[in-house]
């Protein structure tokens, strides 16, 4: 009798387990079909395929167009053009002042007393705290960035020089007004992202000071640009 | 013996027949618990079998043990400690030696009734 209910309960044990193992068996099966569907992913390597011969198709005719382009402008209208074209390339260069909504960016130098034992340094505003809010600005689309008034251009170089900053071989020196032109929304949220620039200058007591500008001017670029070593690689159009 | 094999094909065939099948996220659970289960099943064949069985530490043991190795896997995966090979280990040490067991009470068995035939 002992015996026999023994072999009842291991009967229903095993139809729980048989149960469970068909289910882990079925479970298995269904993630080995939805994980690796081999076919789909060859699919997908050879439309990527296809895109980047599509692309490099363009490309060559994108460059087909532009020599034609060239053509046609030594023709007829071609000062014309020209003129066009030189002013936009001097308002990229930074060599005109230009005009528009942005933000007005202030640096300035801790209050914070060091307290022993603690460099006075980490409270000064360095070369590299501007470079990192130049570069946050740059990310978020700025198209025009000055700094106290020195235009950034290609060539320009942020860079330490003893107590002051060097920007286009110009000493600077706290606080630094950063004059920058483009989406005022962006370059402010890009800011102050939570971690990001802003957040680690004020742990340091870095003073900062944001203002949106609808209509600002950023200074157009004094120093002289001059190419000593590069020559142009081959003959190009306007 | 033959009972226990009928109840797993019925568990098997009802299993397979189940339209539904339980989330990926849950198949990890699972599938210790089935190691679980799988134990005190040959835990009772084997209890059965040496005549020492008891259906109250059997049916708690199947659905506690089951229950305690998911469990635990879940825990492990929540501190981050592979809970998960205490119970791979524990039972599968237990599974084997119950295994031998069983094997070695049938071949016991069939000696004796071959010896005595």
């Amino acid at each position: 009798m002992r015996t026999r209910d023994g072999q009842l309960a291991i009967a229903l044990a095993c139809v729980v387990l048989g149960l469970m193992l068909a289910m882990q068996f079925r479970v298995q099966q269904n993630i080995r079909q939805t994980t690796l569907p081999n076919p789909r992913f060859e699919e997908v390597t050879q439309r990527l395929r296809e895109t980047e011969q599509e692309r490099d198709r363009f490309r060559a005719e994108l460059n087909d167009v532009r020599g034609r382009l060239a053509e046609a402008l030594s023709g007829q209208g071609a000062v014309e053009a020209l003129r066009k074209e030189a002013a936009e390339l001097r308002l990229v260069l930074g060599l005109t002042a230009v005009k528009g909504p942005g933000l007005v960016v202030t640096l300035d130098d801790s209050q914070t007393t060091a307290r022993p034992g603690q460099g006075p340094e980490v409270f000064l505003i360095h070369d590299d705290d501007v470079l990192r809010v130049v570069n946050e600005l740059r990310a978020a689309g700025a198209e025009a960035i000055s700094i106290n008034d020195q235009r950034l251009v290609a060539m320009s170089e942020i860079r330490c020089a003893g107590p002051t900053i060097s920007i286009n071989n110009t000493r600077t020196a706290p606080p630094i007004k950063i004059h920058v032109l483009g989406p005022p929304e962006t370059m402010e949220a890009a800011l102050k992202m939570r971690g990001g620039v802003i957040d680690t200058l004020t742990y340091w007591g870095i003073q900062v000071s944001i203002r949106r500008e609808a209509e600002l001017t950023v200074p157009a670029y004094t120093g002289s640009l001059k190419f000593i070593y590069g020559t142009l690689k081959e003959e190009v159009g306007p | 013996m033959w009972v226990a094999l009928a109840g797993l094909a019925a568990g098997l065939a009802m299993g397979f027949s189940i339209p539904a099948v339980i989330p990926h996220a849950f198949a990890r659970y699972l599938s210790i618990a089935v190691l679980a289960a799988l134990d005190s099943v040959f835990g009772g064949l084997r209890a059965s079998l040496e005549e020492r069985f008891d259906n109250a530490v059997f049916v708690s043991g199947f659905f506690g043990n089951a229950l305690l190795a998911a469990v635990l896997t879940l825990i492990g995966d929540r501190l981050g400690v592979e809970l998960y090979y205490a119970a791979l280990f524990a039972l599968g040490y237990r599974l084997f030696q119950n295994l031998g067991a069983i094997r070695r009470y049938l071949l016991a068995g069939q000696s004796r009734k071959t010896s005595h035939s």
